[in-house]
Order: structure tokens, then sequence, then C-alpha cells
């Protein structure tokens, strides 16, 4: 270091060694906990969001029906909806989206082994791939493909495994057993008929049934059950927050049945996200304080220093050089404490991914962007409020007009 | 560098200056690039005020007073700070010096300002003033003395076209009077530069070109 910087460092600051260290760790901690409380927003928000498949608390889709009641029984079209009815459904409050349920008009028989003659009668539907929570890379099919992916729903798995398997002395299967099987899908009528090589591609947690690519459905619908029925008796409905009171008069109203615990599950999103702002105001007040300490630091740092501020500028120093001197003196802090900030962020967040892959859930190894855009806010205020308090401070010292 | 003061009147002794005939208040004076001028002061006329306005560290007058034919009071900080690290130097009468630093330290606050003067010549010149043990004391336990002559020596460390000397010697006996004398004609003449010295009683310190009575 230069002689110059010696002298200044030693005529300019002298606030305390034990002052500095606690200013910065307020610092860092504000920091801090304004980018932990931004990254448990976001979280949050990926969480419910449910871009991922095996995200129980991603789902906001609910599955929509008519209630069969006693007048409803003997009439097949009774619980269909027509494209009135789902028009207005997709117009109801909190709803995001809606796709229909399609249902196979055709019968469908899946052969376990042609040789000994096990088969069973299934049915199928399909809705459109955005509803999905599981979509398999080869999830695809069209006309003159041979092999059918199919999904099946999770609770019928877990009604086989501990329901059916155990009562009946059967053994219990593994998923990946389920998916490695492979049988023989019929279509069609004794007369005319189709038969499709087809293999469970993967479980749904969010629709209960039994699911097949859309083009398949409709290729069965259209060749072996023409002019037959084809509006959906199911929709899935995509909302934002099913838990709003809004929302469940609607299906009440109209007599629509969902799954309930849906509703009571939405309720505690709506809890975590009041919790989650909450926590995100507090960090933005201890970060404003934090802020606040760090400042007045550097104010009295400069008050203590009045005496030879004064003296400096009166033997030719100038008040830019003095600003610079101080900047660069206490920058790089607010950087440091912003860096050890970060790295605490990002080493929260990489836990985080690691405990929550344990229970299922899914979030991002490292923090999300909402997390940097806050650290770069925050950086930006800060630092400013630094030069604001350099400059003024020390323009407090220039000589008196 | 050339000096014009324009009806100077210092507002707090404007009473004072308008009872009384002054050769600098209320005057027109012109004061060429390399006079040697001397201003006699009486005590309470505002000599050190005047050094102050030439200065720039005060501005309350009515007036101007301007360098090379821009008024002072126009110049901004950085304007000023840019005169006084290069064309203005000063020995001001009560020394301001950093009363935390060493003497050598305290020289060293401003020679590397400029980096003009090299620090063994700062050592040479410690020891004509009969300083040089002095260079690691803190500058407030030195004596007034001291302090004068330190002071003396950190106006003499920046390229200056003016020396502005407020009682520069009224701590020293004789013979450092003389010593510093020597020191400063050196280097005032090194710099091509001139001098203003202000003081109570008459002197002939320098070859002086103007004599003014405050």
């Amino acid at each position: 270091m230069s002689q110059q910087k010696l002298l200044l460092n030693k005529l300019l600051l002298h606030s305390g060694r034990s002052r500095l260290w606690l200013s910065l760790l307020s610092l860092a901690a504000g920091t801090t906990l304004l980018l932990v409380a931004v990254m448990v927003w976001w979280n949050f928000n990926e969480l419910l969001s449910g871009k991922h498949d095996d995200d129980s608390l991603g789902s906001t889709f609910l599955t929509v029906s008519k209630r069969v009641t006693n007048e409803t029984m003997g009439r097949p079209g009774a619980t269909i909806f027509t494209s009135d009815e789902i028009e207005q459904v997709k117009a109801a409050p909190q709803v995001q989206g809606v796709g229909a349920l399609l249902s196979n008009r055709f019968p469908a028989y899946a052969v376990m082994n042609a040789a000994i003659g096990f088969s069973t009668e299934m049915f199928l539907e399909a809705v459109p791939e955005k509803f999905m929570d599981k979509l398999p890379e080869d999830w695809a099919w069209q006309e003159g493909n041979r092999e059918v992916p199919i999904i099946v729903s999770r609770e019928f798995l877990n009604l086989y495994n501990y329901g059916f398997a155990l009562s009946q002395g059967l053994p219990q299967l593994s998923e990946s057993s389920i998916q490695s099987i492979s049988f023989q899908l019929k279509i069609g009528n004794a007369l005319q008929g189709e038969v499709f090589n087809a293999r469970v591609a993967g479980f749904s947690d969010r629709i209960s049934s039994v699911l097949v690519p859309e083009p398949f459905l409709k290729y069965g619908n259209d060749k072996y059950a023409p002019g037959t029925m084809t509006g959906p008796s199911r929709l899935i409905v995509k909302t934002k927050d099913p838990s709003d009171p809004r929302f469940v008069d609607y299906l009440q109203q109209h007599d629509y049945v969902t799954n309930a615990e849906q509703l009571r599950w939405n309720k505690l999103r709506s809890v975590v996200e009041i919790v989650s702002l909450a926590t995100g105001l507090l960090a933005l007040l201890l970060m404003g304080v934090s802020t606040l300490v760090f400042v007045l630091f550097i104010e009295l740092t400069i008050a203590k220093a009045k005496a030879a501020i004064r003296l400096l500028l009166e033997i030719g120093y100038s008040p830019g050089y003095l600003v610079g001197f101080m900047l660069r003196k206490f920058i790089p802090l607010v950087v440091v404490a912003l860096l050890d900030a970060m790295i605490i962020a990002v080493a929260i967040q990489c836990s985080a991914h690691y405990k929550l892959q344990q229970m299922k859930l899914h979030v991002a190894k490292f923090p999300g962007w909402p997390v940097w855009i806050a650290l770069g806010i925050s950086a930006m205020v800060l630092l400013w409020f630094v030069v604001f308090s350099i400059k003024r401070s020390i323009s407090q010292e220039k000589i008196a007009a | 560098m050339q000096l014009e003061l324009e009806q100077l009147i210092p507002i707090p002794l404007a009473d004072e200056v308008r009872r009384r005939t002054s050769a600098i208040w209320a005057r027109d004076v012109l004061v060429n690039k390399g006079e040697y001028v001397f201003v006699q002061a009486p005590s309470g006329t505002g000599k050190t005020t005047l050094i102050h306005f030439l200065y720039g560290v005060r501005r309350d007058y009515h007036g101007a007073v301007k360098w090379n034919g821009q008024s002072a009071k126009g110049f901004g900080t950085e304007k000023l700070s840019e005169l006084r690290a290069g064309k203005l130097s000063i020995i001001f009468q009560d020394m301001r010096l950093f009363p935390r630093l060493t003497a050598w330290e305290n020289l060293g606050v401003k020679r590397t300002l400029t980096n003009s003067v090299e620090p063994q010549i700062v050592k040479d010149w410690m020891a004509r003033l009969g300083i040089a043990d002095k260079a690691d004391s803190m500058a407030g336990t030195l004596s007034y003395g001291e302090q004068q002559r330190v002071a003396i020596i950190r106006a003499l460390l920046q390229p200056f076209n003016w020396l502005l000397m407020d009682e520069p010697f009224s701590h020293l006996d004789r013979m450092n009077i003389e010593r510093a004398i020597e020191l400063i004609k050196e280097v005032v003449s090194k710099n091509n530069a001139g001098l203003i010295l202000a003081d109570l009683e008459d002197n002939d310190y320098f070859p002086y070109t103007q004599k003014l009575v405050l």
C-alpha cells in the first residue's frame, strides 16, 4: 500500500474493528434473510404450481364430474358435459384451464397371455397432454403404430398392492416390475377388432384413470363406435386457488363433484402463501434495518474523521478523491457481505433440494431467478445508499462558503 | 498568476473598515505574478481574514478576489482543490497539523499529494530547520515553534505560484527565522513564485515589491 493510502487510513478510518464487524454481520444477516425469504416464496411457488410430475403439493388440477343421482342413473347421457357447460366452467372463478377427459365408447380388453387366455375388460380415458402430471418421453400415438403407451393411476396400484394382493395372497408389484410387463390391448368387437401391444409407461397422481394418448382414443371411438355420444363425462380443471369459496360455491350450485381432499389441501396452500409473504415482509424490514446500521457506521466513521477531512480539503485534497478513497474502502466490504449472503443462500437451497428429494418433492438445486434479482436489487440499493451517504458526509465537510 | 482585489470588504468587519483607511479593504489592488508583498496589519484588522479570503477558505466578503481575472467566489470545490494542490500554498497562523500523525507523516500527507519533492529533500529541509530529530514525534506533542517549522516545510512540498503566509514566524527565535527565510526564498525562487506575507510588525524578511497596511 502506498504511503499516502496508509496515512489516509490512519486519518480517516478509526471507528473500531468491532463496530465494523458488527455492522458487516448485520448486513450479511439482513441480506441472507431477504434471499432466504425470496427463496422460500419461490420454492413454494414452484412446488405449488406443480411443474414436476411427482409433486403432490403441485396439484391445482381437479377432476370435476356431474353428480350421479337417482334421477340421472338411468340416463347414460345425463352426466356428459355439453360444450356450453364446458365454456361455463372455463369462465368460473379461479379456473385457468379446462380439459375434457374422453372415455372409450368401444370395447377394450387387456390380454395378459394369449396362450393362457387371461384377459380382462377395461376402460380407457384420454386427456390433453398439458393437463397431465406425468408425460413419458414416448407418449405419442398415431394411426399405424402397433404400440400403445398407458398411464395408470398410482391409486390403482396402491389398491392392488395394499388391498387386493394382500387379501388374495398375490405378490405385491413394484412400479418398475409393472412397467416391464407388456400385454396386448384388444379393441373392437368379435366381428371387427384390432390388437395392439401395450405397456404401462408411467403412473399418475393427478388423474384416477387409465390413460392412453388422445389420438388413440379418438381413433378407437371413430372406428369402433361411430355415432355414439363423444362428450366428456369428466373434466380436468386447472385452478389457481381451488379453496376459493366462490369456486366451491360454483361447484355446489351446478351440482358438480370433485375430490374434496384436494380443496382442503389447497387451504394449506393459502396459509403457506401468507406465511411466506409475511416472512418476506419481515426480511425486507430486517434488510432495511441492516442497511441503516451499515450506513450509520459509515456516517459515524466520517463524522469521527471530520476534522481530518476538513484539513485534508484545506491542504489540497479534492472531495472527489476522498469520496473515491472511502468508496474503495467500503464497497469491497459491501461486496463481501453480499457474497456471504449469496453463498449461504446457495448452500440452503442445495440442502433443501436434497432433503426434499427424500420426500419426493422437487425444488431446484440452485436458487432461482427471483433470488438473483432480489440479490441484484438489494446490491444496487445498498450501493446507492453507501455512495450517497459517503458523498453527503464528505460534502458536509467542504469548506463553508 | 495575477491577483486582483476589487473593493474587498469583509462582511463581519464592514463597520470597522468604513471607520478607518486601509490600503486593501474597499480598494482596488493589483498584484502581479512573482511579486513579494508584505501586508502589515495590527491586531484585529482582519489579517487572517484576508489570507483566508485569498486562499478560498472564507467567502464572507463584498467585492471580489480574482486570480488571473477569475473570481474566487465562482470556484467550485474541485477547482479550489486543484488550486491548493498546484498553485496556492499556505502557512496558516494556527499551523493546522494532524495532531495524531508524526511530523514526518504530516509532511508525507502533503508531499504524496503531488510527489513534486523527493523524501530525501524533505529530510534535508527538516535538518536545516533543526527538527530532524522530531520526525517521529506526534505533531500534537511538538512545541509551537517545532509545529511552525513543520508547517513551513509542508507549505513548500508542492508546486505553487503563490505562497501565502500568515504570521509564519510568530513562534520562532531570530536564528530559526533566518533559517526559515533562507529556505523559503530558495523554494519560492525555484518555483518562480510570488509571496504574500501578513504580519503584525513591519519587517524586511524578504525583498518586498509592495508593502501595504491593512
